[in-house]
């Protein structure tokens, strides 16, 4: 017994926190609903990873030996991210997996489509059928009519190299509704597009957002940034709302929404003014010479007249405009300032959303926010803000695809040359513009009808003949665009697939696994199991090896060039499998995982298999600081500013996660590093090898006056608003759900289901004293919803507040029946109507439970009435709303919709004409920056605008 | 429920009658009746974990760290070190439970579940509050009382559900009838205004009493959530509740009214008389006993009354004198003005302690708010029918048979109104 593992848990006795690993094959469980009695079971405890939000947290299911069913999830104490800790939505699994609504068997429409019509078919029949339709259109050239919609990918590139080997820029996201703001504003400085705060090693710790009980990476994150808080780190949080994130912050500022980055550039003016910042790290590290060289010529080339011409850039940003503007009062701020200053290195910050996701020039939130760190030298720090390429590790795959020969204008169009990434959410509006047409349309468990802006133009879009030739919805459970497939194939919710993945949780590298745990266990038991679907409930299969089938039916001869890329190295000609898929990646590219493994006896596929997870490397540390070594320089060229180029070749790395690209110099030398103070150093992925406080790409790219972190007014700018409008929040998270994702859990639909409108009672007065549950009607630009008021002080009086998991609804019978409402849709030309025929009840099933539902109000959907509001540089849907918000009119009924497409329209140009075209603005007649990140990269040459 | 050796309070399924005193008594509201099998259940700290060396579920899934378990006895436990090294509070810590259960940092809104003001419009900030006749949702329903000065207000609650409905405030009513006949009748027979050969004493006594406590044991046992189990309260008993001491003292009256009975059949007044020294304690603590049970019920503050056990059989004497009398009525009988004065009395005297239960005022924030409903809140309705049923009962001599019977319906009355108003206080 003592040579067991015993995992420490947080109260420090004799109690362990998890079963010791060597007995997860036969773990032996006192059955809790039988107590007092002590009936003893026998479980497999499979580890795999949750797929609820992209956190990846390890879950271990315990399967039990017996009846072969999964009894529970727990959280998996080898996982170096979640740690064996979990969110609500981890276990919460268990609901998902034993959802009587769940789809099962792959279902073909019968009906018109969103008829609601359904009948049942076999793999082989959709598979072929799909199949030969994406056959003919790469046959016939027309590769750009085949898309993949993808909502979390939760995975690292294994579709995007089916979409490759396809030879198809058919990858298409979520980003742009998600992330794509934050990501550009941290892209813009280091040209890696994500943050890793080091939370932990925090002495200060800055969120604008509600980290702590929803952020991306939130359970990881908020054991992190608590333990910095239970060792004295002070927290400051930037939140309309009083959420439970601001009540655990040092210092809680509720600023007029969008005038965040007003208030960071005069905490970063102050730093700078009261020498308050590492002046050394800045000289080393940040472009200022370029910056000098472009917008300041006159002056000296000396970083005493960058600090001079720094001062004067932001000479407006006194602590007094950014109270103003933010309509707070001067004094935090000025101690905020004090706090960020007094914090070192030790200062990490992370904005994805929030701010960054809810307002045109969002993006300037995260580059201001970042812009701290860069003033502090808090980069790559403990305690400071990694760039995430660095803690995260992608391994090399089996077969390299290839970069496809095409580029997909309806994704990468060339109004938004610098988005961060594909404008997936105009889609409807692109289709229509350019008159394409899409052949065969997947969604994977994305839910663009419900989740994205102005879902009536989606549904307009399904129903327009011709426009989609095939829609196919992968999808474990129903969902509003699933209504609009032509085929609904069940794939395996998290403890039914294979992926793998990496997450940048902390100042370290790990591969997570995710696997399909009634296989292993099975597996484990002695079986064979060669096909997913053999041990997945019903016909519920897995994305893998759906893709491998599909591809080899797309290719059935190899004729195409396609089926290699699918066939087993070991014995080619025979198709690949997950086993040998895995077994090499884990064999072959991950250092230090086949040593580690062969230690305890395993094959690293058998390792993963039963760990679920491998930590790759920890603390990282400072990789722009390592010299070049002298083999990589050769023929060495040194730019203006110090970029280094060289003809040696590229060094193989053993990390493909994806970077970004700076140019060759003309020569054809490519960057190898930057020189700082005589050395040259690896430096940053940027094209100046610096952290970009002047980005030249802006410049180039036509946007020279946000060429430098900068505060631009917000589309719900108070100069903005018509009078007697309000600024709508409709992004904010509840910790117990995940966007659409887990209306299949009765735990957590228990837990919350209804979104109110959060309001001020200041403003309530002002709307005549209503009082919380009384109905009121929002008119946004191209209609109107109605809602229950949640009169509360904990939101800003003028800004109104709504959380966007709710209001879920099915057209019929099919679907949800614990959290989706029946609803009637009613069209007459562009104008459209929703309206609530019924909540939800308790009905009867296999599950009791399901008996037991008391709730019948699921909330109200209101994405439906947001137009498009793409950003005109990061390509970001601008979320926040400009909206009226009055008492609910006569015959207004509760979750009423009304939409007018025709005005969504209007909106799409609206916002399209803010933009600088690539066709007028590129500097190079390209497409795109180069060295930008983009998915599924294609061929340099697709790069090249038409002539 | 019993306490395992290391402290723990832990509960046995299988001998769970479901009878939910537990759940009366717990000033927590831990205790729930689960709805799969129909026993108690509660946090037991994860006992089967513990056993198997395992920390609690809650510890270990927490992200951040926030609970934590340990041997507060053994000073090297980080339990131990928290608790005596730094401020940590209890919940409802006048209860005298000394609960083992610390909260660090806990704020006033969050410890005491009246502090905060309950939303109106049946809303939380992401939830709906659970309705229904028997859900008790947490938060002062008037945002004037609630006993926070920040002003709080209640976004989020599990609700809880009172566990003692209609049946039991029924089961008070016909308690009382079958104690207060024979108690009623043999008291005004000592003082000779009943004779004991009459037909009441020796017919409409012990088939009026028996029937209703054959009733008030059918009630009883319609209310268990483990009805098949009952017999468990006399095979498994626990000494300490009143429930059980309860139903040995129904038991042993029913034997006293059985004797009452047969003796009638053999026309024996001797043994009727005989009995009666058992028969007038065990029908008063029959009806009295459940000022104990209801006493026992911690949790319910109104129901701490000194007074209750006088009420009761206060209570108990006006039910027993109204169906006595209207029989005296039908009958024609001599003690028919004998019975309607002791309506009258007893009406009055039940009159006095309702209005010096609620004129008085009341120690407990918990015993204010249940009579704020009770008198002015959800259950006024019954209240204010009740105290007109019995204010008419006082005028017994005059309006005969009329007045037992709305005494009798303002009896059932003020019994919905006080077992439903005393479960409305949300404890948790």
């Amino acid at each position: 017994m003592s040579d067991e593992t015993f995992y420490q848990g947080p109260s420090r006795t004799h109690l362990a926190s998890y079963p010791p690993k060597e007995r997860w094959n036969d773990w032996t469980e006192i059955e809790s609903k039988a107590w007092p009695k002590r009936e003893e079971h026998h479980y497999s405890l499979v580890p795999t990873t949750c797929f609820n939000c992209e956190s990846a947290c390890g879950l271990l299911a315990y399967v039990d030996k017996e009846t072969g069913e999964i009894r529970k999830f727990e959280g998996n104490p080898e996982h170096p991210g979640s740690r064996g800790r979990n969110c609500a939505k981890g276990p919460a699994t268990i609901n998902q997996v034993k959802d009587v609504d769940r789809i099962s068997f792959p279902l073909k429409r019968a009906g018109e489509r969103g008829e609601g019509k359904w009948v049942q078919v076999g793999w082989d029949e959709a598979l072929d059928d799909i199949a030969s339709r994406i056959r003919r259109a790469i046959i016939e050239e027309r590769e750009n009519e085949i898309m993949y919609h993808v909502g979390r990918p939760g995975e690292d590139g294994y579709t995007e190299r089916v979409m490759g080997a396809w030879g198809v820029d058919g990858h298409n996201s979520h980003t742009n509704i998600c992330s794509s703001a934050a990501r550009a504003g941290y892209a813009f400085w280091m040209g890696i597009d994500r943050p890793s705060p080091d939370h932990a090693n925090a002495d200060v710790i800055f969120l604008i957002s509600s980290h702590l009980e929803a952020g991306h990476y939130f359970n990881p994150h908020a054991q992190r940034i608590i333990e910095a808080k239970a060792s004295g780190a002070k927290i400051i949080v930037f939140d309309i709302r009083l959420s439970n994130t601001a009540t655990h912050a040092d210092y809680w500022v509720a600023p007029q929404p969008g005038s965040e980055a007003a208030i960071l550039l005069a905490i970063a003016r102050n730093l700078v003014e009261t020498g308050r910042y590492n002046r050394e790290f800045v000289r080393r590290w940040w472009n200022w010479e370029e910056y000098l060289a472009v917008e300041r010529p006159e002056l000296p080339r000396t970083f005493e007249s960058f600090e001079k011409a720094f001062l004067e850039l932001y000479a407006d940003f006194t602590f007094e405009y950014a109270a103003e503007e933010a309509k707070v009062a001067v004094q935090p701020l000025r101690e905020i300032a004090d706090l960020v200053a007094g914090a070192g290195t030790r200062f990490s910050s992370h904005n994805w959303r929030s701010a960054a996701a809810g307002h045109r020039g969002g993006w300037q939130v995260s580059r201001t926010l970042f812009l701290l760190n860069a003033l502090l030298g808090a980069i790559a720090t403990e305690g400071g803000v990694y760039p995430n390429a660095w803690n995260k590790f992608v391994p090399k795959p089996i077969h390299a695809t290839p970069h496809p020969k095409r580029w997909n204008t309806v994704t990468w169009p060339e109004h938004y040359p610098l988005a961060y990434h594909e404008m997936s959410f105009l889609l409807p509006h692109l289709l229509r513009e350019q008159n394409r047409k899409l052949d065969v349309y997947f969604t994977r468990v994305y839910n663009p009808v419900w989740t994205n802006p102005d879902g009536m133009s989606w549904i307009e879009m399904f129903k327009e003949a011709g426009r989609i030739g095939l829609h196919v919805a992968l999808t474990p459970t129903w969902s509003e665009t699933a209504y609009f497939a032509d085929y609904v194939l069940p794939m395996g919710l998290g403890p039914e697939r294979h992926d793998i993945h990496s997450y940048e949780t902390h100042d370290a590298q790990w591969l997570g696994f995710r696997q399909p745990v009634l296989r292993e266990a099975r597996e484990r038991a002695g079986e064979k199991i060669t096909d997913t679907r053999e041990a997945n409930p019903g016909q519920v299969w897995e994305e893998n090896e759906f893709w491998i089938e599909m591809s080899w039916r797309i290719d059935p001869d190899g004729k195409l060039g396609i089926r290699k890329y699918f066939e087993s190295k070991k014995k080619p000609g025979e198709k690949l499998t997950v086993d040998e898929y895995y077994g090499f990646i884990f064999e072959n590219s991950v250092p230090g995982l086949p040593e580690r493994a062969s230690a305890e006896g395993l094959t690293p596929l058998a390792f993963m298999r039963k760990y679920g997870a491998f930590e790759v490397a920890r603390n990282i540390g400072k990789q722009h600081e390592i010299p070049v070594p002298q083999s990589e320089l050769e023929d060495v060229v040194v730019s203006e500013h110090g970029r280094v180029y060289t003809r040696a070749a590229k060094p193989a790395v053993e990390n493909i996660v994806p970077l970004p690209a700076p140019d060759d110099d003309p020569d054809g030398r490519r960057p190898a590093g930057v020189k700082i103070d005589g050395e040259i150093l690896r430096g940053w992925p940027t094209p100046s090898g610096k952290l970009e406080f002047y980005s030249s790409t802006l410049a180039t790219w036509g946007w020279r006056e946000y060429a430098t972190p900068q505060y631009i007014k917000s589309h719900v700018h108070p100069e903005n608003l018509k009078p007697g409008q309000m600024v709508l929040n409709p992004i904010f998270r509840l910790p117990t759900q995940i966007h659409t994702r887990s209306a299949n859990a009765k735990w957590l639909d228990e837990l919350a289901h209804v979104n109110p409108l959060w309001i001020n009672p200041v403003d309530t007065e002002k709307l005549g004293g209503i009082v919380t549950g009384d109905l009121v009607r929002i008119t946004t630009e191209i209609g109107h919803f109605v809602l229950k008021a949640w009169v509360t002080e904990g939101i800003r009086p003028g800004v109104v507040a709504c959380s966007h998991h709710m209001g879920r609804w099915k057209l019929d019978d099919k679907g949800q029946r614990q959290m989706a409402a029946t609803v009637g849709l009613d069209n007459d030309g562009s104008r459209w109507s929703m309206h609530r025929k019924s909540g939800v009840s308790a009905f009867k099933s296999d599950d009791p439970d399901t008996q037991r539902i008391w709730w019948t109000d699921v909330g109200v959907h209101q994405n439906l009435t947001f137009c498009v509001q793409p950003d005109p540089i990061s390509g970001m849907h601008c979320w926040h709303q400009a909206v009226t918000v009055e008492r609910a009119h006569p015959g207004d009924a509760y979750a009423d919709v009304f939409v007018d497409t025709e005005k969504s329209r209007e909106a799409f140009e609206k916002w399209q004409a803010m933009t600088r075209p690539a066709s007028r603005f590129s500097p190079n007649a390209t497409r795109r920056p180069w060295w930008f990140l983009r998915p599924l990269r294609p061929s340099r040459n697709e790069y090249k605008l038409p002539v | 429920m019993y306490r395992r050796p290391d402290g723990i309070v832990d509960f046995d399924k299988s001998i769970c009658i479901g009878c939910k005193a537990c759940i009366a008594a717990c000033p927590y509201d831990a205790i729930f009746i689960n709805p799969r099998d129909h026993s108690a259940e509660k946090c037991n700290f994860c006992a089967h974990r513990l056993d198997m060396s395992l920390e609690p579920a809650c510890v270990v899934v927490c992200p951040t760290e926030a609970i934590i378990i340990g041997d507060m006895d053994d000073p090297s436990t980080k339990v131990a070190q928290i608790i005596n090294r730094q401020p940590v509070s209890v919940r409802r810590p006048e209860k005298e439970t000394h609960p083992k259960l610390f909260y660090r940092g806990a704020h006033q809104a969050t410890l005491d579940p009246i502090a905060a003001t309950r939303p109106p419009g049946n809303l939380y900030a992401w939830a709906t509050q659970p309705q229904g006749p028997n859900e008790i949702g947490s938060g002062h329903p008037s945002p004037s009382h609630a006993n926070s000065s920040a002003a709080a207000l209640l976004s989020y609650d599990v609700s809880h559900k009172m566990p003692w409905d209609w049946r039991v405030s029924l089961y008070t009513w016909t308690k009382s009838l079958a104690a207060g006949i024979y108690l009623a009748a043999v008291l005004v027979a000592i003082f000779g205004g009943i004779s004991w050969t009459s037909t009441l004493m020796r017919w409409v006594v012990p088939i009026g009493s028996g029937a209703f406590l054959g009733l008030t044991g059918i009630i009883l046992i319609a209310d268990l959530e483990h009805p098949e189990r009952f017999y468990m309260i006399f095979t498994k008993h626990q000494w300490r509740s009143w429930l059980v001491r309860g139903a040995f003292i129904i038991g042993a009256y029913s034997i006293v009214l059985l004797v009452h009975f047969l003796a009638s059949l053999s026309d024996n007044v001797v043994v009727q008389q005989r009995a009666a020294i058992a028969g007038v304690p065990l029908s008063l603590m029959t009806a009295v006993y459940t000022g104990y049970l209801f006493a026992q019920s911690k949790a319910r503050d109104l129901w701490q009354n000194p007074l209750l056990p006088p009420h009761l059989f206060v209570q108990a004497i006006l039910a027993g004198s109204c169906v006595l009398s209207v029989f005296a009525i039908a009958l024609d009988l001599p003690s028919r003005d004998a019975l309607l004065w002791l309506v009258s009395i007893s009406a009055l005297a039940h009159l006095l302690f309702v209005l010096s239960e609620f004129t008085l005022g009341h120690p407990t924030a918990h015993a204010r708010l249940a009579a704020h409903n009770m008198i002015a809140g959800k259950y006024a309705r019954w209240f204010w029918p009740s105290i007109v049923g019995v204010a008419i009962a006082v005028f017994a001599p005059w309006l005969w048979w009329i007045a037992s019977f709305v005494a009798l319906i303002g009896l059932f009355l003020y019994e919905h109104a006080y077992v439903q108003a005393g479960q409305s206080v949300p404890l948790a």
